[in-house]
């Protein structure tokens, strides 16, 4: 105990100063950003200023104004970085589905001409704003809901502390939230994963709040068992083995991200949620034997989902993963491992379209016996990146729209055809940079379960962002998950701002000057909690 | 709780470290490859985005792109005289023909050797532009050729020129020939129409497929320049040898063979020059009929008959032929006999050749036997000058002896001075004569083959017109006018 952990050395070098006119300084940045964006998309194709300009980036601008009022008011010892960051990945993902919109709206218009269907999935701007609008009044609202105050029974104040008081409860709305697509009614499933709800008009992805109360959860979970979970244990060799009772819980959330797995086919939430729970057991225990049992159950959960015949979905993104040339436009993967291409240039293709079928690429598969899967998606994505290149198309001035949900799944793809490699790197950094601070807010708080909060929120964007960008660079297999904060979805974009409000309220917490002792003599003893 | 955070902390950023490797690897390293992925349709909707590069020749611009002012295609293609040039320039509506196809990739700027060079425009995504090819064409005489033999026709006519001491073809014209800017990108739909329709005439004019090289005539009597280059070569004979010109009958039906005319040379003997200047069938007859067909096929295919060859690359001239064996209307395979034999030694029979060909049997003779690989395309230069490629003048085949070129010179200019063709005598040209038949009701092929000037011969050509009459007086005068052109320069 004498001597001073990282987390004091770092406490020690804090200011305690408010930096909000830093703050501001790099808003002001961000809304530029935003607003050259719009302004390059509109010269691209019409070479005026677009009017979307003054709609969309006028009305980020009002929001993010507001949004950073509140902050300089509720929570005013804030971190300067996280919101203007999260400004930019929201701007710019803007402009990117503003510039999509663009072209599919066209293309829209052009089939309901000719009488056609248009697929409903598209590009859509307006909605996309007024999500953005809602998820920062959340942002807003939030850091109300969490304002400092010195009165602990104030009326309608929640701070993040305070959630720890109803960490099974939040755990229960977890799992619900987790399992309402499963039910029949309200669950819906689209583009091949059940993670959706409809509620009136819209469609909900529950699994994104889920994630932020299945945070709380654990972090709420793991601050009373972790003194059992680190000290007793057997030492074998160099690590230490748990006790067999203690590894009840990580095989409850081992289950349940299988039992996802299953019910959903959503390996990326899967992994998502093991991931996150594993990380933050060792933070709370600091034990590697943790860590590595966690890899071993997930090796052994995708072996087994990979074996299983009703799975082979997991085991397709797997092989397209590997080779994706012969799935494009569609390819089947028979039992021997050989991948027999059913796309439309080929006769199996043409010979089960002449018996009628609707899916001729499907039936034909069938007919042989093995399992169908379509790379076209991934491969599209990879050209959108090798058409970029290193500086990219420039904004309004590439084909990104040519990718099948190229302003969702595959908006980091798009966004790699007209930013180019720079424009990817500066992305990658801008998230880089939001997961380096939320860990500094972890190390620099002053309460374990705070600690083991905010390390958890900061994680689980690293591990989302790995997830999907991965994915669609086809550096791991393809799993669909939201890239944050530029993917098109209002559940997405409301779950982010209210993670970044909650960044924001804990690194006000832990960087605003520590309360003064209230005998003068001496220095204010700081008791570890390590 | 500190030090797992902070290794959590590096953990999270080793991830994005591992992102931006994989962004650096795919963007950086594997952009090209990605970009010419066969799956990737892209590089097949990007060919109307970019200017190509411009098609000349003599310092005239004769293929350019320009902005349409619309989003697709973005540039369209302009051709000067595309009627007379199109033989060569071939057209461009995303699928190409002639120089257009076979320079594709250097004139679109996808080139390696155009992109390696820019690599640092490339690396800031500036796209690369199309190379500037330059034909060996002389356009004056191209026109020229091109007029002429639209009027000198009713049916198809044809003409090439090749410079023999580098095989720079300076001339390769058709009647009938279409206009490529009738099929150009911005024609859009209906160009795509117009191509089909060109593409899908199956009568005896098709467009599309020039006269000059890449359709094939029975040569006649042209042909006796080869008969007579393996006379003297193989034979041991030579120009002053004394050869039967009287009446032949052929071996197996015991039908004659005929002259033109039995009257001087031709009346009963001569030397081997005057029945070559008074082109006497029944002299040619007997020499391959002495040889056998094999001879005449091996002899043949020194000067490039019997197979395909490229011009330039993916280009290749129709495959001129002395066939040993033909298949027939049912399928069956029929040997050529001693009567086809003695038919093939005028021309006749199966023996068919493109005018390119047969100016090429007229380079040997003007170049000491010895023939140069014809070429279009000069050279081709980027936008800034650098040059990309520049044709080299290499050996095509060695034909004929030296000795006996100098004595088919010789015989050539009896063809003007003497023979067949005295209705060219101060024209400066020398020469052979054809006139071939090409069935009962169809209009006869008339050739002129040789070389000019007649002293220190520079330019080897043919010309092949359709229509009733001789050689002399169809295709003659044409290359007299042609070669008075390109002699000008």
């Amino acid at each position: 105990m004498t001597m001073t952990s990282l987390g004091e050395q770092i406490r020690a070098r804090i200011p305690y100063q408010r930096r909000n006119a830093a703050s501001l300084a790099l808003l002001a940045f961000a809304m530029i950003l935003t607003l050259s964006a719009f302004a390059e998309v509109g010269l691209a194709r019409d070479g005026t200023i677009p009017s979307g300009l003054f709609v969309y980036g006028g009305g980020l601008v009002i929001l993010a104004v507001v949004a950073y009022v509140v902050q300089l008011k509720f929570a005013s010892y804030a971190d300067p970085l996280l919101l203007p960051l999260a400004v930019a990945l929201n701007g710019l993902g803007l402009a990117m589905i503003y510039r999509l919109d663009l072209d599919t709206s066209r293309d829209r218009k052009v089939a309901e001409m000719a009488g056609k269907h248009f697929l409903k999935d598209a590009a859509d701007v307006p909605s996309q704003l007024m999500w953005t609008f809602v998820g920062i009044g959340l942002f807003v609202a939030a850091i109300l809901l969490m304002r400092d105050t010195n009165r602990p029974d104030a009326p309608l104040s929640f701070t993040p502390k305070k959630a720890q008081r109803y960490t099974y409860i939040i755990g229960l709305t977890a799992i619900v939230l987790l399992l309402l697509p499963i039910v029949p009614g309200i669950g819906a499933s689209i583009n091949g994963a059940r993670v959706w709800i409809h509620i009136g008009p819209f469609s909900v992805q529950p699994g994104e709040f889920a994630k932020l109360f299945l945070v709380v959860f654990f972090a709420g979970y793991l601050v009373n068992k972790r003194q059992a979970m680190s000290l007793i244990g057997k030492k074998v060799g160099p690590m230490s083995l748990p006790r067999a009772r203690d590894l009840g819980p990580i095989l409850v959330i081992w289950f349940f991200s299988l039992g996802v797995l299953f019910m959903q086919k959503d390996l990326g939430t899967a992994l998502l949620y093991f991931g996150l729970f594993v990380s933050m057991l060792y933070i709370a225990t600091q034990r590697v034997s943790w860590v590595v049992i966690g890899l071993g159950l997930l090796a052994v959960g995708v072996f087994v989902a990979t074996q299983l015949p009703f799975m082979g979905h997991v085991n397709q993104r797997i092989d397209i993963w590997q080779n994706p040339t012969p799935y494009y436009d569609g390819g089947c993967l028979l039992d021997s491992g050989k991948v027999v291409p059913v796309n439309p240039n080929t006769d199996l293709f043409k010979a089960a379209k002449a018996a009628g079928s609707s899916f001729p690429g499907q039936s034909a598969c069938i007919k042989l016996g093995g399992e169908y899967s379509d790379s076209a998606q991934l491969m599209k994505g990879m050209f959108a990146l090798g058409e970029g290149g290193v500086l990219g198309t420039g904004l309004g001035q590439g084909q990104p729209w040519q990718t099948p949900l190229s302003f969702s799944d595959f908006i980091f793809d798009s966004m790699g055809e007209e930013l180019g490699l720079t424009g990817l790197m500066a992305l990658l950094l801008i998230y880089a940079l939001i997961v380096q601070r939320g860990m500094k807010t972890a190390v620099a708080a002053r309460d374990p379960f705070l600690k083991l909060f905010a390390g958890g929120v900061s994680f689980v964007v690293a591990l989302q962002v790995f997830v999907i960008v991965g994915g669609v660079t086809k550096l791991i297999p393809l799993t669909g998950l939201t890239t944050p904060f530029l993917s098109q979805g209002g559940s997405s974009l409301m779950a982010n701002w209210i993670l970044i409000a909650i960044l924001v309220r804990m690194s006000h917490d832990a960087r605003k000057p520590a309360p003064q002792s209230i005998q003068d003599e001496g220095m204010t003893q700081i008791v570890s909690t390590r | 709780m500190d030090k797992p955070i902070r290794r959590v902390a590096i953990f999270g950023m080793l991830l994005f470290f591992g992102l931006m490797i994989q962004v650096n690897y795919v963007q950086g390293s594997e952009a090209e490859s990605l970009r010419n992925d066969p799956n990737n349709a892209r590089q097949y909707q990007n060919v109307f985005n970019s200017p190509r590069g411009q098609i000349t020749a003599g310092g005239e611009v004769l293929a350019s792109s320009s902005l349409t002012g619309k989003d697709n295609p973005k540039y369209g293609r302009t051709y000067k005289d595309g009627l007379a040039f199109s033989p060569v320039t071939g057209y461009f509506n995303g699928g190409a023909s002639k120089v257009e196809l076979a320079y594709n990739s250097l004139l679109g700027g996808t080139d390696k050797r155009i992109t390696h060079q820019r690599w640092f425009d490339t690396f800031i995504g500036k796209k690369a532009e199309g190379a500037n090819v330059e034909l060996a064409l002389d356009p004056d005489a191209q026109r020229r050729a091109y007029q002429l033999l639209k009027n000198g026709t009713t049916r198809r006519a044809g003409a090439a020129v090749i410079d023999i001491r580098t095989g720079a073809v300076k001339v390769l014209s058709s009647s009938s020939s279409f206009d490529p800017n009738l099929v150009a990108p911005q024609t859009g739909e209906k160009g795509v129409k117009v191509l089909e329709q060109l593409d899908g005439q199956r009568g005896v004019i098709q467009p599309l497929i020039d006269n000059g090289m890449s359709q094939t005539f029975p040569p006649g009597s042209s042909f006796k320049t080869v008969v007579a280059a393996m006379a003297l070569d193989e034979l041991g004979m030579t120009k002053t040898s004394t050869v039967n010109t009287g009446p032949l009958i052929l071996p197996e039906s015991g039908n004659p063979l005929p002259n033109s005319h039995d009257g001087g040379s031709c009346a009963g003997s001569a030397p081997l020059i005057g029945a070559f200047a008074e082109s006497c069938n029944t002299t040619f007859g007997r020499i391959a009929l002495d040889a056998g067909i094999q001879k005449l096929h091996d002899e043949s295919s020194k000067f490039g008959f019997n197979r395909h060859w490229a011009i330039e690359p993916l280009v290749k001239p129709a495959e001129s032929d002395v066939p040993l064996s033909y298949v027939d209307a049912n399928g069956n395979k029929v040997t050529t006999g001693r009567d086809g034999t003695a038919r093939s030694g005028i021309g006749q029979e199966n023996v068919r050749a493109t005018p390119l060909q047969m100016a090429m049997v007229a380079a040997a003779v003007a170049n000491d036997g010895k023939i140069m690989q014809p070429y279009l395309v000069q050279k081709v230069t980027t936008k800034d000058q650098k040059t990309l490629y520049e044709a080299n003048a290499k050996v095509f085949s060695e034909a004929m002896k030296s000795d006996t070129a100098s004595q088919l010179r010789e015989m050539m200019r009896a063809v003007v001075n003497e023979g067949t063709a005295k209705n060219l005598i101060g024209q400066n040209i020398a020469g052979k004569t054809g006139t071939a038949e090409q069935g009962a009701g169809l209009p006869n092929a008339r050739w002129f083959v040789g070389f000019s000037p007649i002293e220190n011969p520079r330019y080897a050509f043919a010309v092949v017109t359709e229509g009733s009459g001789d050689g002399a007086s169809g295709a003659g005068p044409i290359a007299a006018s042609i070669m008075a052109q390109v002699r000008r320069k």
